[in-house]
């Protein structure tokens, strides 16, 4: 039972390391996709959004991760 | 026939990945093995191998009933997760913001736990020390499993991709079996940093497979996301040790 929550526990740590940087990459694709999905900007400006939106939650979650560390 | 240069990004992301997992797997069968007996530390790193080997038959048939674009989307995701974590926390430790990971310390650190229990008798199998074997080798290789799927399936380079996998282990296996100590000279935090910046290039382009957009260059294009998010990290280290830098004293 102790390892199989172990081993729960490490595959969300996998995907889930930092809650910030999770709901950005979910909140970018889901954005993606409802853009793309409903028409709204074409496949490869949908694209273009999935990959600087990713970029801008990569370096928001380290300056915000640096900051916080620094904080304690 | 698959060509190198699209199984290339696959083998050498699984093979750098792994690389790092088995590193550390390695770490804590060594001190399960040196301080509480080889056979039992075998016999554990046997069994989660094959408990690994079943998951990965279990999975494999699931994943072929999944439209392809569901399953480009749904990895695609899972490796935006997984590869941005690691890059985040490569580029956090090289800006000296995280500790870095120590072999030796987490070797010192498994010995200590494992000195607490009594040792068992020179006849006796020493289940502490096949639990704790079992244990690392398949927490660490799920992550392996799950790098090897993620980069391999969907394109039909599950194959290769184990390859790497594969070889990584026997890389670290054969070093560990001639230093006979923890990896401690692995430059952990750079393969870290690179299996990141692959990774998230691989997330990138799946995702969008997945949600029908058709990226020019086709495969050519995780090159330049994989550029461009080397290039941000790099960035993002520089920016946050000079801050880093301004603020201590």
């Amino acid at each position: 039972m102790n390892l199989l929550r172990e081993v729960a526990g490490e595959l969300t740590k996998m995907f889930v390391g930092d809650a910030w940087s999770t709901a950005g990459i979910l909140a970018v694709v889901s954005v993606t996709a409802w853009l793309k999905g409903r028409g709204i900007v074409p496949p490869l400006v949908g694209g273009t959004i999935l990959f600087l939106g990713c970029i801008a939650v990569l370096v928001t979650s380290v300056v915000l991760s640096a900051r916080r560390q620094r904080v304690r | 026939m698959i060509s190198i240069a699209t199984a290339a990004p696959a083998v050498s992301a699984a093979f750098l990945a792994s690389l790092v997992e088995v590193v550390e797997a390695f770490t804590i069968v060594l001190a399960a093995g040196t301080l509480r007996g080889w056979r039992a530390a075998v016999a554990g790193t046997a069994a989660a191998l094959a408990a690994l080997a079943l998951i990965v038959v279990a999975l494999g048939p699931l994943l072929d009933r999944i439209p392809l674009h569901w399953l480009a989307l749904l990895i695609g995701t899972l490796l935006l997760l997984f590869g941005m974590g690691w890059l985040r926390k490569a580029v956090l430790r090289a800006a000296g913001i995280v500790p870095l990971h120590d072999e030796d310390a987490a070797f010192a650190a498994e010995a200590v736990n494992l000195g607490h229990a009594s040792a068992p008798g020179r006849a006796a199998f020493d289940w502490l020390g096949g639990v704790i074997a079992f244990k690392a080798v398949l927490l660490e290789g799920l992550e392996v499993v799950f790098i090897v799927i993620a980069v391999g399936a969907g394109r039909g380079l599950l194959l290769p991709a184990s390859l790497g996998a594969l070889a990584a282990c026997i890389v670290v296996l054969a070093i560990g079996a001639i230093v006979h100590r923890p990896l401690a000279r692995v430059p952990e935090n750079t393969l870290k940093f690179a299996v990141g910046v692959i990774l998230s290039a691989f997330g990138v382009f799946w995702t969008g497979e997945g949600l029908g957009i058709a990226w020019p260059g086709q495969d050519l294009m995780i090159l330049v996301f994989g550029g461009a998010f080397l290039l941000v990290g790099l960035c993002a280290t520089q920016m946050v040790r000079r801050s880093r830098g301004a603020i201590a004293p």
